[in-house]
């Protein structure tokens, strides 16, 4: 009898043991995890600084560049991990740059832009009054290349805005045209697809119009803008093939669920049949 | 034709005799219900997910460079890849469901009850198992959420004391999830698990077969005397219905209903159980914003967030699931009507109750 006590004891012991290590094994945890721009020792004391040492700070986070992990360093050169040295000129800060050089400055990063830029009356006016990059990117707080930069306000702080009304219409259409396509490729892509060649040819298109930009040739835009919408009508189409090739699953999913129900319903009258 | 190769294995292996015995001759009780049914949905299911696995292995490669890719190709390039792949998918979360299901049934209606022990601790163990499986398949695709996730998981195991740190360094063949943890889950997914769950379905069917078909508890009673053997008996059903044609079709018409749901769910929504972060490669050094596990494990997810200390949230867990494994062992009343039952059916009822709660508080927390 005792024996037998000990042994379920030793039993239960065993099964509460294993219930416990397979339980922690197949149970998970939270992760703190998040998406917030990285933080530098830059961002940690500049954030609490006053006036114009503080302010790039809280206008970077909200830039296209911290939504890319693209920090303070990236730019000014230094060492974001050393506080002491962070700010040390023989260590690779470069500080910021003096007007004439941000479209330099910039175009490391970005050299197509800095010649489409240097090509155009914008850059061929660096210099003598000209804008660079941040009169209308903005210098910190870095807004997303888009047809919403080219705005009265904004144009016009230099020159009338009638110029850049008609390259604005002429690109709409095609930005349009791209961002549907591109969220028909993110719809997809959550979904399984592979998109990785739709998204390769997206880029080259969406690169291409970015071009463009900075072109003030009105005719230029118009004739460049209808050979991309020719481009992206190609895009269209194969997205298309997928979405019919996806009706058509779902056809066949509706025929299998509907023959399925319709099988138990025609057994189950049969069991019925059975006394 | 047909009875010429019938009579021919009959005159070698008994056949008839077989048939006369298992099929035809083998009784269950007049009051049998649907819920009975739902252990032969889940033999299905587990030959469904035992197929496909088999046809997915033949492409999918088990190394972290190319898992991924090997994936993509089978769910975009191959031949019906997508729903080979979307049926294992999808009936993996559909055989934690309907095994649920099937357990909720059992204690609903008290079949867990002497002499059955052994028949819910098999079933429980297979429960255990079935989440072991689907959690160590979860890697296999080797994307941002299968990544992320295992990480999660397996840093569970540091809580446990003294042993923690070691566990986790075994579970994942070093400090970090890498390709020999891939190696590792992969190994346990296709062969370990696979084996040790078909084992204990053979035990469950053995036990089944020795204690014989439990009475439901609802109804007339199937004799007026009822049957609580003090040594081993086969509880029979005389007067009851044959398995074959009578139940044989009720099983039939459940496997063809879980069918319908089933694909459904493969055609209608088959990203239900899929995040974003689910076609994006693993990436060690970018954790995506939130990482949530599967819906099975939302009530322990946050189950362990209520709780200050992560030892403490795992320790009232794992009490939990000893209750529930040794139910039958703390339960000895012999009652097995639900009605009957109140202070029964009141923790079943909470503790299901609370488990739905922790599971919709999990997802939107």
């Amino acid at each position: 009898m005792i024996k037998m006590a000990h042994s379920f004891s030793a039993t239960l012991q065993l099964t509460a043991l294993g219930a416990l290590l397979l339980f922690a094994l197949t149970t998970v945890q939270p992760t703190d995890a998040s998406a917030e721009p990285p933080e530098t020792v830059c961002t940690q004391c500049h954030a609490s600084l006053p006036d114009q040492l503080g302010t790039p700070v809280a206008l970077w986070r909200k830039s296209i560049h911290a939504e890319n992990g693209i920090s303070c360093d990236s730019c000014h050169g230094g060492n974001p991990k050393d506080a002491a040295n962070a700010m040390d000129r023989s260590r690779g800060f470069s500080g910021a740059p003096g007007e004439p050089e941000v479209p330099g400055f910039c175009g490391r990063c970005h050299p197509g832009v800095l010649k489409d830029y240097l090509a155009s009356a914008h850059g061929k006016a660096l210099g003598q009054g000209g804008p660079t990059c941040v009169t209308c990117h903005g210098n910190h707080q870095v807004l997303k290349a888009s047809l919403e930069l080219i705005n009265e306000k904004s144009c016009s702080r230099c020159h009338s805005f009638e110029r850049a009304r008609a390259i604005k219409a002429a690109m709409q259409g095609t930005e349009g045209h791209i961002l549907d396509i591109d969220r028909r490729i993110s719809g997809f892509k959550a979904s399984g697809v592979d998109t990785d060649r739709l998204g390769k040819a997206l880029f080259a298109e969406r690169n291409r119009f970015h071009t463009l930009f900075h072109d003030v040739n009105v005719e230029r835009v118009k004739a460049e803008s209808i050979r991309i919408d020719a481009a992206l009508g190609k895009l269209d189409r194969d997205l298309k093939e997928i979405e019919e090739t996806r009706t058509k699953r779902k056809v066949v999913g509706g025929i299998a669920v509907f023959s399925m129900l319709l099988i138990a319903l025609l057994v189950h009258l049969l069991k019925k049949s059975y006394p | 034709m047909l009875k010429r190769l019938y009579d021919w294995i009959d005159l070698r292996i008994g056949a008839r005799e077989i048939v006369q015995k298992e099929l035809t001759g083998y009784l269950l009780p007049r009051k049998i219900n649907e819920w009975y049914s739902l252990g032969s949905v889940l033999l299905v299911i587990f030959a469904l997910q035992v197929a496909t696995g088999i046809l997915l292995m033949i492409y999918y490669v088990p190394d972290a460079e190319r898992a991924f890719k090997s994936i993509t190709f089978i769910m975009n390039e191959l031949p019906y890849g997508w729903l080979i792949r979307l049926c294992h998918a999808v009936g993996s979360n559909m055989m934690v469901a309907v095994l649920m299901l099937h357990m909720l049934s059992t204690l609903i209606m008290g079949s867990y009850k002497s002499p059955r022990e052994l028949n819910w601790l098999t079933g429980f163990l297979l429960f255990t198992l079935v989440q072991g499986i689907s959690l160590t398949g979860y890697l296999a695709p080797w994307s941002q959420l299968s990544f992320w996730a295992t990480t999660v998981a397996t840093n569970s195991a540091s809580a446990i004391p003294a042993i923690g740190p070691y566990l986790v360094e075994f579970l994942r063949g070093g400090k970090l999830v890498g390709p020999p943890t891939l190696g590792r889950f992969f190994a346990l997914h296709v062969a370990l698990l696979p084996i040790a769950i078909a084992a204990l379905i053979g035990a469950h069917l053995f036990l089944l077969k020795r204690t014989g078909i439990s009475t439901p508890p609802f109804g007339d009673p199937e004799t007026n005397k009822p049957w609580q053997p003090k040594s081993y008996s086969y509880q029979s059903h005389p007067g009851g219905i044959p398995f074959f044609p009578n139940y044989a079709l009720q099983d039939l018409t459940s496997i063809c209903i879980y069918f319908a749901i089933f694909l459904a769910l493969v055609f209608f929504a088959p990203n239900l159980f899929f995040t974003p972060d689910a076609f994006v490669p693993a990436d060690p050094f970018q954790t995506p914003a939130h990482i949530k596990p599967e819906w099975y494990f939302l009530a322990n997810y946050q189950t362990l967030k209520i709780f200050p200390s992560e030892l403490l949230g795992l320790f009232v867990q794992a009490a939990a699931m000893t209750f529930l494994a040794l139910l039958p062992f703390i339960d000895r009343s012999p009652e097995r009507h639900p009605l009957k039952r109140p202070l029964f059916l009141a923790c079943a009822v909470g503790g299901i109750l609370l488990w739905i709660g922790l599971t919709v508080w999990g997802h939107f927390s």
